[in-house]
């Protein structure tokens, strides 16, 4: 196994008037690209926040590339893309770059010549020299998400790095983390998009309400749950496999989205009874797979409907 | 260190490069020269001699007296000094005082040119007595013609006195000759060459610059955090820099600017006053009208312990506005809560304004052992009077102590309060963030 770039162990934070972390360990391992899943509110910002010792937790600690140092300490080798996205306003893009990068220790003109390169790649080139409020609010995020990386840190830490970008702009940035990744560094990155970490990560850790729910490698966890899972996509007659969806001899449970769903079978039901039974009803099937569980349902079968939607104050309020 | 002096760099270039910075920047020196040369300016437009006319209605020889002395009147001291009245005595007879009237309806009138009568003495007999005299004229809004006026006046009608007492004329023109008074300013045993009024004007100056710097760019330190918390830019600079390192660059780079404007403005000053033999000749006025000016001489001593005193002062206060904005999420609130920082600058430059008189009483002593109104007081007590050693050490002392116990307070709530959004904190909670910090 390879060595722990992040090792967060048994760490707690209670604010005034609730627990948002309580007692959650996570092992990030080097050159992974890590997925932080849970609901709005379940502790990922908290969590992520500790890490970056912005927050301190109240118990438990937080070892970074397997040696002493802070986040802060080593910011240098850390990209860290906050959930609160903000830039100076009245500053020109250029300058707010290098001003990102030598707060991370870069030279000026070091600075200046990377944040010219990623402007480019980004096709922001034109843009190096106007004034941050000008930029539409899909520009502003690569333009934070250039700060991030500018100083090639070996530890990239995104906060909800996705959610707000237009489709275009969201190829952009996948591609971006995808070649980080590939080019051997790690990433971590927290959402409450299951699909987005299915499709990205190896590795994810499920929290919910502060606590984790489940960690490990997505075949892994996947390959625990089992080939239990049905994925049905309807033609016609939707409606007539409700009722044979809500028979708990035959389903276990059962992610309905009206024009497909995913159900677990029972235990000691089998896929033939299933299929026989939507035919006999006359539902209209284009599509019925047996296969591994999507994350969705592993999330809502281990965190339940209750937590998944569960509102709780994610930010510290005074 | 890098990182802090980027923090201190973009905080000053983002100010330096703002229009705000730039015209307030060159309007001050311009202000300044206009309010230089236009007296020169106007002092020379109008240097013609005012017409007055004594209207003698006195026995003997009072009336010429009278117009002898507002003839001899000049404008300015030497002995090059132009006058300042061309008199004209009208014999009107004793206690005749029918034409005043027609003087006076001369006075008002609005075709006149600049050679227009600008004002009427009424001499009688009774003011010998009573010692009121009575001047019609159409400047009596300018306070210092009608003070110099005043002691012209009094200078004739005290001789007058004396003449009718019996006085023999050449004592009385000795005793009556007019008596100013120079001030030397003595510092360290030495004469300085400072004259009284120049020390006075140096230090009210000092103190309103300290004044104008604390609540300008204490105030634009205070928005400036307000700024990044509302921005949220926050969470990406604390995951690369200390809060303090932080606050420390902010105050910094802010004090820079305040210094540079400052110097700009303080170095035109130098050169206007310098020059201003130059200048006067240059616009074609006399020497003589830019030279009661006083010049504020400042020793390399009393520059040293004002800069000193000025930094120290600005780090404390924007310390408190950067505290104070640290528990604020919008300006409107920062505003209200800086009203008690506020309130103590507007305090430190009253209290200097009342230690003119007494730079050395128990009050000035006091208040230069407080950290907050040190900067204001110890720098105008030094400039007025000489200070042992040991008491600018002890002020000096006190205040920078005063800045690190400040500076701690204002660090502890600025790391906590940076992060926190909503409303603004409130005191017990602001008590709980220095405890736990």
């Amino acid at each position: 196994m390879s060595t722990t770039i992040v090792d967060v162990d048994r760490i707690t934070k209670r604010f005034a008037g609730h627990t948002a972390v309580s007692n959650l360990s996570l092992q990030v391992p080097s050159g992974a690209v890590f997925g932080l899943l849970g609901p709005n509110g379940a502790g990922k910002s908290t969590t992520i926040r500790m890490i970056m010792h912005i927050l301190e937790p109240d118990e438990g600690r937080v070892t970074l590339f397997g040696g002493p140092g802070t986040g802060r300490a080593l910011s240098a080798r850390i990209g860290f893309l906050p959930e609160e996205r903000g830039l100076y306003p009245r500053m020109e893009v250029l300058e707010q770059l290098i001003f990102l990068g030598e707060i991370k220790g870069l030279h000026r003109k070091d600075a200046r010549v990377r944040a010219l390169r990623w402007l480019e790649r980004l096709g922001l080139g034109d843009w190096a020299r106007r004034k941050v409020q000008e930029l539409s609010k899909g520009m502003q995020q690569k333009v934070q998400f250039i700060g991030t990386l500018l100083h090639d840190p070996e530890l990239v830490i995104l906060d909800e790095p996705f959610s707000g970008l237009d489709p275009v702009n969201l190829q952009v940035m996948k591609d971006v983390v995808v070649e980080i990744a590939r080019s051997g560094r790690t990433v971590m990155f927290s959402t409450h998009i299951m699909e987005q970490a299915e499709r990205m990560c190896d590795r994810i850790a499920i929290i919910a309400r502060g606590e984790k729910v489940v960690d490990g490698r997505i075949s892994d966890i996947k390959a625990e749950a089992g080939n239990r899972h049905v994925f049905l996509s309807f033609a016609h007659d939707a409606a007539k496999a409700v009722p044979i969806l809500a028979d708990r001899t035959l389903v276990a449970r059962v992610d309905d989205s009206g024009a497909t769903a995913e159900a677990e079978l029972a235990v000691g039901a089998n896929p033939d009874r299933l299929l026989r039974a939507l035919m006999d009803a006359g539902v209209g099937l284009s599509r019925f797979e047996v296969a591994e569980p999507s994350l969705q349902s592993i999330f809502i079968a281990k965190v339940g409907q209750q937590a998944a939607t569960a509102p709780a104050r994610e930010a510290p309020h005074a | 260190m890098r990182k802090l002096f980027a923090v201190i760099r973009r905080e000053f270039m983002v100010r330096v490069h703002t229009r705000a910075f730039v015209i307030s920047t060159i309007l001050g020196p311009v202000l300044m020269g206009a309010l230089f040369v236009l007296p020169m300016l106007l002092e020379s437009r109008d240097r013609a001699p005012k017409p007055l006319v004594v209207l003698d209605a006195a026995e003997g020889a009072f009336g010429s007296r009278v117009a002898e002395a507002l003839q001899g009147s000049r404008r300015g001291s030497g002995l090059d000094a132009p006058p300042r009245y061309r008199v004209t005595r009208l014999e009107a007879g004793v206690g005749n005082v029918a034409p005043l009237d027609s003087l006076i309806a001369l006075l008002g009138a609005k075709d006149a040119g600049p050679g227009a009568l600008v004002g009427v003495v009424l001499v009688t007999d009774s003011v010998v007595e009573t010692g009121r005299l009575h001047y019609y004229g159409s400047n009596v809004g300018s306070l210092s013609e009608m003070g110099d006026l005043q002691r012209t006046l009094r200078q004739a009608v005290v001789a007058e006195r004396l003449g009718r007492a019996g006085v023999d004329v050449s004592v009385l023109v000795a005793a009556t000759a007019p008596v100013s008074l120079e001030t030397s300013r003595v510092s360290n045993g030495r004469v300085s060459g400072e004259t009284g009024e120049s020390s006075f004007i140096l230090a009210y100056v000092m103190s309103f610059l300290l004044y104008m710097a604390l609540l300008v760019y204490g105030i634009q330190v205070m928005g400036s955090v307000v700024e990044e918390k509302s921005n949220r830019i926050m969470e990406v600079l604390v995951s690369s820099l200390t809060p303090f390192e932080l606050m420390l660059g902010k105050v910094v780079g802010v004090g820079s600017v305040a210094l540079l404007q400052l110097g700009i403005w303080t170095g035109t000053a130098k050169v206007l006053t310098t020059q201003r033999v130059a200048i006067a000749e240059l616009l074609g006025a006399a020497p003589g009208s830019a030279a009661e000016m006083p010049i504020p001489a400042i020793s390399g001593e009393l520059l040293a312990v004002y800069l000193t005193f000025f930094v120290l002062g600005f780090f404390l206060y924007s310390a408190a506005y950067a505290a104070v904005a640290a528990t604020c999420s919008t300006q409107q609130e920062a505003q209200q809560g800086a009203l008690p920082v506020t309130m103590c600058i507007v305090v430190g430059l009253l209290l200097m304004f009342g230690l003119l008189d007494e730079p050395n009483g128990s009050l000035a002593q006091t208040m230069s052992l407080i950290p907050l109104f040190a900067p204001f007081v110890t720098p105008v007590r030094y400039s007025l009077s000489p200070l042992p050693l040991m008491e600018v050490l002890a002020s000096g002392t006190a205040t920078a102590l005063g800045v690190l116990a400040v500076s701690w307070v204002a660090g502890r709530i600025y790391r906590v309060g940076i992060l926190m959004y909503g409303k603004r904190a409130s005191v017990r909670e602001i008590l709980r963030w220095i405890r736990t910090g």
